[in-house]
């Protein structure tokens, strides 16, 4: 099955997830237990399940995983709809973030079916039965669907993302020609949702010292910025087996971002600089 | 002061739990490729081992060549063998498509998916030929 863009959604119904036991390389504290299971109301004609991660930090008690049954007819469309129905309706200590619903904040990131996106821009006729629904994957969990984003935050300020420019200000803006405007194209779109770094293997394996696409994609969208005059040293910092080259260019990546970019491709473009500047 | 997570100050200190990745992450063409191409770059190090075990077979002299030939025409050595060629081929045309990103092309994710698909059909299509052409038109197989 060839994807066109980034939003169609698997109909592949066999393989969703890889054939390995469930707990495989995971911690005691991270191990997921069963949870309860939450009726759908007594009126309620067309019912979808939504099998839905919990973490509850003040229980002592590890994570679960709780089936809710929603009433589709009394729903809004979005996934996002089904959360919020959820947390009215049926218990609300359901966590998660959510700010703009349409796509622009990012901040509803999380695991639908086995890939990262917008909670917001997911339909609910697109999602499995039963659906699931996971926090980002590979990260420390605040509670049920808030993932601490403490390190991949770091991580951004690593690369140092602001223009970088030795020349005096300007007394007005630094121009640019609209060429040169167009390099940014594809890139200053991010909204550092991190589904991609979350979708990545390579971040999952060596996470504390690769820096992941998003990241690398913020980097490259600053190095090819013809305003900022640190390209050299942007470059030195990022030429490092872990930081840069922990990319296989596996591409999880671009398969994933709910914006339609191409994080692969931005980091290709930076390991390209990096071996022309030195011939 | 970042918070920890901690419960409280008489409670001791309680790891967050980590999300599931490779546990709950959908299987999709570039991972399963990703991973096809380590597990092919392995079989293949341990081919070029009984690679070397033969082409040693074939020095030492005509009784331990006719020993290791026989592994090799056995039932077994001949799936072996069969999923050598496989390997080698998925790797080789895995490496081609590794080279032409290198040069910062082909990322479109259609583009991405033809590759994809292009590589697992031509490994198929060589591996048929280069069987066929052993067993019928060179007349190897004894």
């Amino acid at each position: 099955m060839i994807i066109e863009s980034s939003d169609q959604v698997s109909r592949l119904s066999w393989l969703k997830r890889f054939p390995i036991p469930r707990n495989f390389r995971v911690t005691p504290e991270s191990r997921i237990e069963k949870g309860r299971t939450w009726p759908a109301p007594a009126d309620a004609k067309r019912v979808k399940a939504f099998e839905i991660y919990r973490y509850d930090p003040d229980s002592g008690g590890n994570p679960r995983l709780d089936t809710f049954h929603v009433d589709v007819d009394n729903c809004g469309p979005m996934v996002l709809d089904a959360l919020f129905w959820i947390k009215n309706k049926v218990d609300s200590t359901l966590t998660f973030r959510r700010s703009c619903r349409e796509g622009v904040c990012g901040s509803c990131a999380m695991n639908m079916d086995g890939t990262n996106w917008l909670a917001c821009t997911r339909f609910i006729s697109d999602m499995d039965t039963n659906a699931t629904i996971y926090p980002l994957a590979n990260m420390r969990i605040i509670k049920d669907l808030v993932p601490d984003l403490t390190h991949v935050f770091a991580q951004y300020a690593a690369i140092e993302p602001w223009l970088r420019s030795e020349t005096p200000e300007p007394e007005k803006e630094r121009l640019q020609s609209p060429e040169e405007r167009s390099q940014l194209d594809g890139y200053y779109e991010c909204i550092l949702c991190f589904c991609c770094t979350s979708g990545c293997p390579s971040h999952w394996w060596n996470g504390n010292r690769f820096l992941g696409p998003a990241v690398l994609l913020q980097a490259w969208r600053w190095l090819t910025d013809s305003r900022d005059e640190a390209k050299g040293e942007r470059l030195d910092a990022l030429e490092d087996p872990f930081r840069l080259y922990r990319c296989h260019t596996i591409l999880n990546c671009t398969r994933t971002c709910p914006k339609g970019l191409n994080p692969g491709k931005a980091i290709a473009e930076i390991k390209k600089a990096i071996v022309e500047r030195e011939k | 002061m970042i918070n920890t997570g901690a419960n409280s100050n008489s409670t001791p200190a309680r790891p967050r739990p980590l999300s599931p990745n490779i546990q709950i992450y959908r299987p999709q063409l570039t991972s399963v490729l990703s991973i096809a191409n380590r597990v092919t770059g392995l079989i293949l190090s341990f081919g070029a081992v009984g690679l070397v075990v033969w082409l040693s077979a074939a020095a030492t002299g005509p009784q331990t060549y006719g020993v290791v030939q026989g592994v090799i025409e056995s039932w077994a050595g001949q799936v072996v063998l069969f999923g050598c060629t496989f390997a080698f081929f998925l790797h080789l045309c895995g490496g081609i498509r590794h080279f032409v990103w290198d040069t910062v092309h082909g990322f479109e994710l259609r583009s991405i998916y033809i590759s994809g698909w292009t590589i697992v059909a031509a490994s198929v299509v060589l591996t048929a030929a280069a069987w066929t052409i052993s067993l019928f038109v060179a007349g190897g197989h004894p």
